[in-house]
């Protein structure tokens, strides 16, 4: 799920930077650091939306730095466990396949796709229902539900079902529908 | 590690987000795809020297991701979902995965977002189904 949030972080800021446009510099720099980042805590961060306060300096002794704590909103991407959500197939392969929801990926074990789907081999590599009617392959759309996370310091990991009522495929780019 | 204390296992089908991300304002994908438009306009007017291809690829993919499964697509009906779903008294997270996946039925809807069935907020089904009536013909009319 996206959330939009409000998180804190201190800025450290070299003195030359020290001017009529040192906000402008410290926004700036928030961004580069932190966009497009991952903690376990708070997901991905996919982009800052406003800088809500900036904090008093202060001083690092022996460097001139200062550290400015700075509070800014932003949108970030938090997977949970137990949450339903729609994702793109990246990767199919006998194991399983791969599929990607923004910036997560999330991988679906063949135990966890519905035992009557088998998986075929070939050109592209699918899991396909005994009459043929539903197939999932690279770029199929499907909603599945998260049963797990792995997280660690700098990635989140997600392992997906579709073996549940009102989951599975969306649309299919085989079939023209 | 035995004896710490652990947080709760997370489980969003009991609503179990953690505190921060409970207290947090949810956003829909078609929300999350007009803020993110916005902020790539922005960019590509900050930098005329192509500065929009800095964006981050967590960003990137985001947008890619939103652009794709947004079930609405004018900012008014988005912000209309939104009005909708607030008079039905759902927790945020509940109205987002609703305005995100929008099912068809009561059932459906009761099965993507299990937290509906305590506390008896919908009791019988008429309620869950005025309310995704509601949110069909916003699709209908965009």
């Amino acid at each position: 799920m996206f959330f939009h949030i409000v998180l804190e972080r201190n800025m450290q800021l070299h003195p030359r930077h020290f001017g009529p446009h040192l906000r402008d510099k410290l926004v700036a720099k928030l961004m580069k650091d932190v966009e497009g980042t991952c903690s376990g805590r708070h997901g991905f961060v996919v982009a800052i939306t406003g800088v809500e306060d900036v904090g008093k300096g202060l001083i690092r002794e022996g460097t001139g730095f200062v550290t400015f704590p700075v509070k800014y909103q932003c949108v970030v991407f938090r997977p949970f466990k137990g949450e339903i959500l729609e994702a793109v197939v990246t990767m199919v392969n006998k194991m399983g396949f791969f599929a990607e929801a923004g910036p997560v990926q999330i991988f679906v074990s063949n135990h966890l796709i519905p035992d009557d789907m088998e998986f075929q081999s070939g050109d592209v590599p699918n899991y396909t229902t005994s009459d043929g009617s539903v197939k999932i392959q690279k770029e199929s759309e499907v909603r599945l539900k998260i049963i797990g996370t792995r997280v660690d310091a700098t990635e989140i990991f997600c392992i997906g079902t579709i073996k549940d009522d009102y989951l599975g495929i969306i649309s299919d780019p085989g079939a023209a529908s | 590690m035995s004896g710490e204390p652990r947080e709760e296992e997370e489980n969003a089908a009991e609503l179990k987000i953690g505190e921060e991300f409970l207290k947090a304002k949810c956003l829909m994908n078609c929300e999350v795809a007009i803020i993110l438009e916005h902020k790539y306009e922005q960019l590509q007017h900050m930098s005329s020297d192509g500065g929009a291809d800095q964006v981050s690829q967590v960003f990137e993919k985001s947008q890619g991701y939103v652009k794709r499964f947004s079930r609405y697509k004018n900012p008014d009906a988005v912000r209309q979902v939104r009005e909708t779903l607030s008079r039905y008294s759902l927790h945020e997270f509940e109205l987002c995965t609703l305005g995100n996946l929008c099912p068809d039925t009561a059932d459906e809807a009761r099965a993507l977002v299990p937290s509906l069935v305590p506390g008896g907020r919908f009791q019988g089904d008429e309620r869950i189904d005025k309310m995704l009536n509601d949110l069909s013909l916003i699709k209908k009319f965009e």
